[in-house]
Formats: C-alpha cells, sequence, structure tokens
C-alpha cells in the first residue's frame, strides 16, 4: 500500500489542553493566514483555494472554490456566509468534534472565505442537538470580537465580518442548503427550486455561500501552506485530508483524519481497531454516512477512500461516515428502520418523495414482519425509481439509493425473508 | 394518565421579555419557540397564542414552523427528557434494547404513552444525535450517556433519578415484585 501520511490539518490542535481557546490557536499559528488572505486580493484567496482543490465536505463533494467564484463581484446587495454545522446524516460526527475542540479553526476559516467573496455578514448554522458545540462556539466568538479579530475592523485592516450562532431546530432536510437557507429565514426549512442558486438568490435573496465545517476548516492550511501544497496531499481529484466517522461493529469507533485515498481496509484495520470479530466477520461498509449505497466486504477489501474509487464500486464519500457492520446485521431491518427515518424526514413538499418514502417504509414493514411477497422487491426498485431525480433536493435520492444499494448487494437477505418469513441471520 | 398535572403555568411577562430580547419578525419565529419549549419544556397554547398576538408572526407560520421541525412539542412532556438515538449506527449496536429496557423501569407499557405516569420521565426515539462513535447512545436533559446495553441505560437512569430526586415507576414495581418473590420464598421455607 502506497498510503502513507500523517500530515493534520483539521484535527493538528485536538490533543492540545484547553484547544478551544483563542490564546492556544493562537499559540500555534492561530490566526495567521487570515492576516496573510487580508495582504492579498480576494480573488487571489480564491484562486488559491481553487487550486487546493478542496471539495465541500458535507456530501455533495462540489469545489469550494469554484462555489466562491459564483459570487457575483459588482453587486450592490449584501453578501452572506453560510456554515452548515447542521450535521444529520445518520453515521456522522466529525464537524462536532472541530466545533468543540478547534472553533477557532472554523471561525478563521470563515473570516477568509467572507473576505474572498465580500460578505459582511456570517452565520453558523448549528444543529438544536449540540448543546455544548454552540456554547464552545458562541465562547469562541465572544474571544475573537474581544480580541478584534471579528467585527467593524478585522485586525485593525478596515476589513468588516460579523459572525452569529443559529440554533437548528431538529431537521434533517436543513442540513441540504437551500433548505437551511429557508430555515434561518424562519421558515419550516423546505428546499427550493435550483436554480437560482444560493450564490444568486440566496439568504434573504442575497447572493449567499454555504459551506460545511470540515470544508470551512481546511482553508487556513490551504492559505497558509498554498494551494499546491494541498492539492498534493490525498489523489487526484480528491486532494487533502478528510475525517472519517468510523461507527458500527469496529472495536476503536471514533473520528480519524487521514488524507483521502486510503484503503478502506487500512482505515477500519489499522486505525478504527479493525473489525468486530476480525475482517472476515464484515459483512458491509456503508462508506459516507447512511444515505449511501451499502458496499459488500469484498469490494471493501480493496476499494479506497476517494470521491472516484467509491463512485466507481457503487456508492459515494458523501460525509465521510463509514458505518461497520458484521455478520451479526440483518439488512432488511437496518433498511427498514432506515425507511421510517426518511418517511419522517421527508419535507413533504414533493409527492415522490413524501409519498414514495411513505411507501417504502410500508413495504419494508411488510418484509419486516414476514407478510411480503416475491413482487415487492421489485415494487422497491419500481418506487425508489419514482423517487430519483425527480424531488427539488437530494433527500428523495438519499432514501432511494441505500434501498436499492441493499438490494442489489444483499438480494437473498430480502428473498429470504419473503420465502421463510423471517430473518436470515437469526 | 392524562397529561393535565404537567400543563405548564404561563407567565405573559416572560414570554414578553422573550419577544423583546428576539425580535418581532417573521425570522425570529425559531428562536422564540426555543425559548419558549426551554422555560417549559413543551409549547403551551397560551405562550403560542400571546407570540401571535404580538410579533408579525401569524398564527399558520408560527405552528407551520413548530410543527416542521422534530424539536418542537405542543403537548407536555415529563420533567426529563430521554432522547434515544436510533441513527444507523445506534440500530446495529442494539438501539431498540434501549427503549425496551427504559420502558420497563419507567412503567411504561402502553405503546401509544411516552411519559412515565408520574411525570417524571418522557422517552422519544429521535434519529441521529451526531456522536456516532459512541453509539448506542441517549441523551437524558443535555448529557450524552455512551455505548449502552439494555442494563446500562436502566444504571444511568436509575443514578440519574436518585440525582434529581426522581421516583422510577417500573423500579418500584420491579422492586416490590421482588420483595414479595422473596417473602413468599420465606413463607415457603417457614411452611
Amino acid at each position: 500500500m502506497s498510503y502513507k501520511s500523517d500530515t493534520k490539518i483539521l484535527f493538528k490542535n485536538i490533543d492540545r489542553d484547553d484547544s478551544h481557546k483563542l490564546a492556544v490557536y493562537q499559540g500555534n499559528g492561530g490566526y495567521q493566514a487570515v492576516l496573510k488572505a487580508y495582504g492579498m486580493q480576494p480573488v487571489e484567496v480564491i484562486d488559491e483555494v481553487k487550486r487546493g482543490g478542496v471539495r465541500g465536505r458535507g456530501g455533495a463533494g462540489f469545489p469550494a472554490g469554484l462555489k466562491w467564484s459564483f459570487i457575483p463581484k459588482d453587486d450592490p446587495r449584501p453578501k452572506y456566509l453560510v456554515c452548515n454545522a447542521d450535521e444529520g446524516e445518520p453515521g456522522t460526527c466529525k464537524d462536532r468534534d472541530i466545533i468543540r475542540y478547534d472553533p477557532h479553526l472554523l471561525i478563521e476559516g470563515m473570516a477568509i472565505a467572507a473576505y474572498s467573496v465580500n460578505a459582511t455578514r456570517g452565520y453558523i448554522y448549528i444543529r438544536g442537538e449540540f448543546y455544548r458545540e454552540a456554547e464552545v462556539l458562541q465562547g469562541a466568538i465572544d474571544e475573537a470580537y474581544a480580541a478584534g479579530i471579528l467585527g467593524d475592523n478585522c485586525h485593525g485592516k478596515g476589513i468588516r465580518f460579523d459572525l452569529a450562532v443559529h440554533r437548528g431546530a431538529g431537521a434533517y432536510v436543513c442540513g441540504e442548503e437551500t433548505g437551511l437557507i429557508e430555515s434561518l429565514e424562519g421558515k419550516k426549512g423546505q428546499p427550493r427550486l435550483k436554480p437560482p442558486f444560493p450564490a444568486n438568490i440566496g439568504l434573504y435573496g442575497c447572493p449567499t455561500v454555504i459551506n460545511n465545517v470540515e470544508t470551512l476548516a481546511s482553508v487556513p492550511d490551504i492559505i497558509a501552506n498554498g494551494g499546491d501544497w494541498y492539492a498534493g496531499l490525498g489523489v487526484e481529484n480528491s486532494s487533502g485530508t478528510k475525517l472519517f466517522s468510523v461507527s458500527g461493529h469496529v472495536n476503536k469507533p471514533g473520528n480519524y483524519e487521514v488524507e483521502l485515498g486510503i484503503p478502506m481496509k487500512m482505515l477500519l484495520e489499522e486505525y478504527a481497531g479493525g473489525v468486530r470479530g476480525g475482517w472476515d466477520n464484515l459483512k458491509g461498509v456503508i462508506p459516507g454516512g447512511c444515505s449511501m449505497p451499502v458496499l459488500t466486504a469484498d469490494i471493501c477489501e480493496t476499494v479506497t477512500m476517494d470521491y472516484d474509487a467509491l463512485a466507481k464500486s457503487g456508492s459515494y464519500l458523501g460525509s465521510g461516515a463509514v458505518i461497520v457492520m458484521d455478520k451479526s446485521v440483518c439488512i432488511v431491518k437496518a433498511i427498514r428502520r432506515l425507511s421510517q427515518f426518511y418517511r419522517h424526514e421527508s419535507c413533504g413538499q414533493c409527492s415522490p418523495c413524501r409519498e414514495g418514502t411513505g411507501w417504502i417504509s410500508k413495504i419494508m414493514d411488510r418484509l419486516e414482519s414476514g407478510k411480503g411477497t416475491p413482487d415487492d422487491i421489485d415494487l422497491l426498485l419500481n418506487v425508489c425509481d419514482n423517487i430519483q431525480g425527480k424531488t427539488i433536493c437530494a433527500l428523495g435520492d438519499a432514501a432511494a439509493m441505500p434501498v436499492r444499494g441493499a438490494i442489489q448487494a444483499f438480494r437473498e437477505e430480502f428473498e429470504y425473508h419473503v420465502e421463510h418469513g423471517r430473518c436470515m441471520v437469526g | 394518565m392524562s397529561n393535565q398535572s404537567l400543563e405548564a403555568t404561563v407567565e405573559p411577562a416572560d414570554v414578553q421579555s422573550w419577544i423583546d430580547a428576539i425580535g418581532r419578525e417573521p425570522s425570529a419565529a425559531v428562536p422564540l419557540l426555543q425559548a419558549i419549549q426551554g422555560a417549559y419544556g413543551y409549547l403551551p397554547r397560551k405562550a403560542m397564542d400571546l407570540v401571535i398576538a404580538n410579533t408579525d408572526v401569524n398564527a399558520s407560520q408560527l405552528y407551520g414552523v413548530a410543527t416542521f421541525y422534530a424539536q418542537f412539542r405542543l403537548k407536555p412532556v415529563g420533567r426529563h427528557l430521554i432522547k434515544v438515538c436510533h441513527g444507523t449506527a445506534c440500530h446495529v449496536l442494539g438501539a431498540d434494547r434501549l427503549n425496551t429496557s427504559l420502558n420497563h423501569i419507567l412503567g411504561i407499557t402502553d405503546e401509544e404513552e411516552d411519559t412515565a405516569a408520574n411525570g417524571s420521565y418522557t422517552v422519544e426515539d429521535v434519529a441521529c444525535i451526531g456522536c456516532c462513535s459512541l453509539a448506542p447512545v441517549m441523551l437524558i436533559g443535555e448529557e450524552a450517556f455512551p455505548n449502552l446495553s439494555g442494563a446500562d441505560a436502566q444504571r444511568s437512569l436509575k443514578k440519574h433519578a436518585r440525582k434529581v430526586k426522581e421516583v422510577l415507576p417500573g423500579h418500584e414495581e420491579m422492586q416490590n415484585e421482588a420483595k414479595a418473590k422473596k417473602a413468599a420464598k420465606v413463607q415457603e421455607v417457614r411452611a
């Protein structure tokens, strides 16, 4: 295996005592990158981030620099920067650690991003369940204001950037960027039709950039060390380091920062303490959060953790939530639980998703309780066909993809449920 | 049992003070609801009426928002709220067992009911609380309890109940049953 690197960007400060405090952050070079950025032209900052090639870490994988470059330059409207900290994809718990242990890294990344698009106001939309994290973040913002890092005259350079925390109220769909904007405006978080994209009409009808916590937290190091340095980490099309939240049946679940392109087996065996009961006990892995298709053990043997390799193998990198399932897991039961989640979280504005998630859930109930018919499996696929790609936002896709993936990889388990009225794994 | 006894008493002055601090514009809806629920544990009808009367948020907007987001509740809750995570990681590691154990110790037998009869605790299923590496996990109030088995969940709840001086109806019943069994055995031996 060619992979070997311990470069830390997102977790470089995490082991320090009081790593969430301004003094500790500054003591280790913190807020130098934003000063460097303030000495550059905004467009140069964007170019640097583009060169780094960092892709959106929330799940969609859209290049961050490119997203910033869509903000119109000569536009009299105010510009907004929004940080998506509504970490809600089941399996994902990485942004939480960044906020909790290194909130200033995020604030610095936001200050740089804001400068590059000329945004004077930023919001961090944090999920409601993150009580402590919201407190830590507010504490860090207060410190930054007191030190003149945020406010009307950031670092005495005459640059204005105000930052506020907004607590979410529990809706998975608000992780979708336009749903999040609606929610910030105080409405139900129902996603908007795109185009227009937020870069043109976003928060309060103004140009808005929305990035995930991890994406923004990668920015200070890209500016400090240069885009080329960052692009040298990871593999082609998947540059940089990534946090993987490894959960489920491994001996050492947790968040691990590694370069993109690491073999999945290495991530699980060498970082996450190995699969419970040994590698041969592995049934499958969901590599990128619960809305991504599950991969079978033989694929996990060789696949690498980067955007292209995972897409080629039939799944996606998504948010980097690696859910490991050993042979004790009944796929039908797991998918049934997941389908209840999507039924509940569908915002209800598009019929294919509102109705389809309900149908999937009902069919899964039937299969799980042993009352399924042989046609139900194809009926599931048919419902998935009629949701995927036919809704305003990606929630419909997210509901359909894992079902389709599970049937593709473990069809015999579904058939067993139909034939025997019970589970294959006991 | 009816949750009548759990209805909160709403002080109009309190609601007004939150409106003054947070704002009257439609974008204040979510923070206002959060302030109300933070104080009462749910959204009492009277507090909702006060918001509608004294802000630019109308009734359909306010109720639309209140029923859209999972955190908001229009019904009273127990004095303490337990959230059991059912995200994929928690599911594969046995989150269902936590519900069974908690309901047992709280004496909740009716499937429709989520609050203990004495109004002490409410058990709620949540989709994912975002600490998947600690699965299976539950929250009591704002405190997270990681890596739980069913027995661990009961132990953690007992400990919490002692701390906040709450009685667990199911636990009492379990103890009484155990006592009765013991007494019966003693009698048997005597006989």
